[in-house]
């Protein structure tokens, strides 16, 4: 069973490390996204994240598997409500007996936890303002 | 007490992002005929929401599995729509 969680507080990438290192892995591959002072317009000071809980999990946990079947130990926690600039929002770690499986598993990972998860963000401005990322209000990206 | 159609069902909507700031609610309680398709939810939201056409990206789940707009809804049924996501 892979180890997904959504958290409201700071992802702990220690824990994820330590819950999927074994004495047979080789290698370990993490993947830490991070709130980014973007200033297309004006500055964003934080992303302010959402989920369908339920279905992210169920989603996250698919993910994880098939990144496992890649030969690796993964987990994936992402977190949820207001994350500021340089803090981290997802983590993930992949464990493997080499690296090539670690890195692969780790970067299906956290493609597929982007394209899939039903989670979105809003960028929160210097100005004040706020922008949800879902195709409506703003791009998604 | 309202009462409807002896065939009508009572289903909740789920709404995120940008779609429950809107509505100005994250859970709406509607009520339609039997059967009526998921896809169909977007006409029984709150105005002005329902008056522009619905996302094309726009998906669906029904209680917390993705599921086609064309599949038909029972009653206590959970009806999430779900935008284009943005998570990571």
């Amino acid at each position: 069973m892979a180890l997904v969680s959504l958290r409201h507080d700071p992802l702990r990438v220690d824990e994820l490390i330590a819950a999927t290192a074994g004495p047979d892995h080789g290698g370990i591959a993490v993947f830490i996204g991070t709130t980014r002072r973007d200033a297309d317009r004006t500055e964003v000071v934080a992303l302010e994240y959402e989920a369908y809980e339920e279905l992210a999990l169920a989603e996250l946990e698919a993910v994880a598997a098939e990144a496992e079947a890649l030969g690796a130990r993964v987990a994936i926690s992402h977190r949820l409500g207001r994350v500021a600039v340089g803090e981290a929002s997802i983590a993930i770690v992949a464990a493997a007996a080499h690296r090539p499986a670690a890195f692969a598993a780790c970067r299906l990972a956290i493609d597929e936890a982007k394209r899939r998860a039903p989670i979105w963000k809003r960028t929160v401005h210097a100005d004040g303002t706020a922008v949800w990322r879902d195709g409506v209000s703003a791009p998604v990206s | 007490m309202v009462t409807g159609m002896p065939d009508d069902i009572d289903v909740t909507v789920m709404l995120f992002a940008s779609l429950k700031e809107a509505a100005g609610t994250d859970r709406l309680q509607i009520r339609v005929p039997a059967a009526t398709p998921v896809g169909a939810v977007w006409a029984h939201l709150p105005e002005p929401i329902r008056s522009t056409a619905p996302p094309t990206a726009l998906r669906y789940a029904l209680n917390d599995r993705w599921i086609a707009p064309g599949t038909p809804m029972s009653g206590g049924d959970r009806v999430a729509l779900i935008l284009p996501v943005s998570g990571g």
